[in-house]
């Protein structure tokens, strides 16, 4: 019987995902914060991750580019796999693995330097380009975030200089600089105003032609706005996923239609 | 498939003003639909009992009915505003607005065959209404259940009652060939029968608003589409 009410999108994914989480379990210390997830996120669309807090679904997407070795007494099983390898054996360069999963936190985090320093930093550190190619490639990415027109006068400017949502177009400008293939956006519009909100999730519609796009938010409308594929996390499992109009029009299991509509307790 | 995809609400909203809103909206409808019960019921007691006061009232209760649906349709837009409803909530919400729309169809409906049930043409009709009579009847079964579906959130008896509408279209159609055939027998028969025709296709109309009525529910309750074609009954070839 039909129960999507509006397009047609199949649930799974056409093409191999980018990346795939196979019976991953997760640990802070005798904390269990992750639990058999298995989940797939498809190339080029944008995949939400929802939940309550302490849900897990910040720790998943922290794996994902082993942000999580920073943190004391981890532990984590289960596979990831990204481009055929898992990236949860020690065997992985981290730093490579940022660098093709760069990530955008909740608040804006422009390094203490000019506009133009903070996307030419990281490239730097992967390619070695002519003064012209930089230039080119820091235009690239400004006009690619709609940054270009509001930046390219004062390029030697602090970046501290600019306003909330444009700090945060920049620091996805630095992340897509260094050309990675999976951006990870932890609540990346938490701290802007409506427009700038506007602004970014316009964005990610159009990133998605190139990249493929995880992003944790609390905003529902948000979810149901960027995503092509919805996944809802509790309490450390994943209850449910679907594409983002049978999530938000009717959704399967009880305890998502719970948290969507807001009976949670 | 209907059991797993059931979602009986009776988790709160953390919001209490926002379930108080849902529970506003349910019984706005809940009121529209037993006023068009009632309505339906004085029209046909009006047309085969010839009762004047029945024929007078189904009439006069079309301006409350119609000031229940703006009712729905503010409170529906102030929710969706507001609330931005999700899932369970949005179907119900959005069905509301539908159903109150088919509602207050089924009270035109109502209201237009009590209005013809006073002619002196149907008054000394020297036709039997046997036949309008059971149709009637049926019509009004079908809209008690539909509305009790509506009321309990009842998937099984809106599927139910979605079905039986056939039995409706078939004795309309049985009905319209009668008619028909006493208009060729003798044409001093044209007026009478002309205006029996238009109450008939009012009940008919009627049934269908009520199997609207019954895909809403099931909808809003299970998340889950009726299939598009409906079994009908009766053609006219």
């Amino acid at each position: 019987m039909n129960t999507v009410l509006m397009g047609n999108r199949p649930a799974q994914a056409q093409s191999a995902p980018a990346i795939a989480i196979r019976n991953l379990d997760f640990w802070y210390g005798e904390n269990h914060a992750l639990r058999g997830i298995s989940l797939d996120f498809p190339t080029r669309q944008v995949t939400g991750m929802i939940g309550p807090s302490g849900c897990g679904k910040s720790t998943l997407l922290r794996i994902l580019n082993r942000m999580y070795d920073l943190y004391p007494g981890q532990r984590a099983m289960g596979e990831v796999l990204f481009d055929g390898r898992n990236i949860l054996s020690p065997g992985i360069d981290v730093n490579v693995l940022r660098s093709r999963i760069g990530m955008v936190f909740q608040k804006p985090t422009p390094f203490p330097m000019s506009i133009y320093d903070n996307i030419a930093f990281g490239v730097r550190l992967h390619e070695r380009l002519s003064r012209a190619e930089m230039d080119q490639r820091v235009e690239n990415v400004l006009r690619r975030v709609a940054l270009w027109g509001e930046v390219k006068d004062r390029l030697n400017a602090s970046a501290a200089a600019l306003s909330g949502g444009q700090q945060q177009r920049l620091c996805i400008a630095r992340t897509i600089a260094t050309r990675p293939e999976i951006i990870l956006l932890d609540e990346p519009t938490s701290a802007l105003d409506p427009i700038s909100t506007a602004r970014i999730e316009e964005l990610l519609d159009e990133l998605k032609q190139e990249f493929s796009i995880a992003i944790v938010t609390h905003n529902l409308q948000q979810a149901a706005r960027c995503a092509d594929r919805v996944a809802f996390f509790y309490m450390g499992e994943l209850v449910e996923v679907d594409t983002a109009d049978k999530m938000f029009t009717a959704p399967h299991e009880k305890r998502t239609q719970d948290y969507i509509t807001g009976r949670f307790g | 498939m209907t059991k797993d995809v059931m979602m009986p609400q009776e988790s709160m909203h953390t919001v209490q003003s926002y379930e108080q809103e849902l529970e506003q909206l349910r019984s706005l409808i809940n009121k529209m639909g037993g006023m068009v019960e009632r309505q339906v019921a004085q029209a046909i007691t009006a047309v085969v009992e010839h009762d004047e006061v029945a024929a007078l009232d189904a009439p006069e209760m079309d301006p409350h009915v119609d000031e229940l649906e703006r009712q729905t349709e503010a409170l529906v837009i102030r929710l969706l505003a507001l609330r931005a409803p999700m899932a369970g909530d949005l179907r119900e919400v959005v069905a509301a607005l539908k159903m109150s729309g088919d509602l207050e169809r089924i009270g035109d409906c109502a209201a237009s065959i009590a209005r013809r049930a006073m002619r002196n043409e149907l008054l000394s009709c020297p036709i039997s209404l046997t036949g309008l009579h059971s149709m009637g009847r049926l019509v009004q079964e079908n809209l008690r259940r539909t509305i009790d579906a509506m009321d309990q959130r009842d998937p099984e008896l809106a599927r139910i009652v979605w079905q039986s509408d056939t039995a409706v279209d078939e004795l309309y159609v049985s009905l319209f060939r009668e008619l028909v055939t006493y208009m060729m027998e003798d044409p001093r028969n044209i007026g009478p029968c002309t205006h029996l025709l238009f109450i008939a296709k009012n009940l008919e109309r009627i049934g269908d608003h009520a199997t609207n009525i019954s895909e809403r529910v099931y909808y809003s309750v299970t998340g889950s589409i009726l299939p598009i074609i409906r079994p009908r009954g009766g053609t006219f070839d």
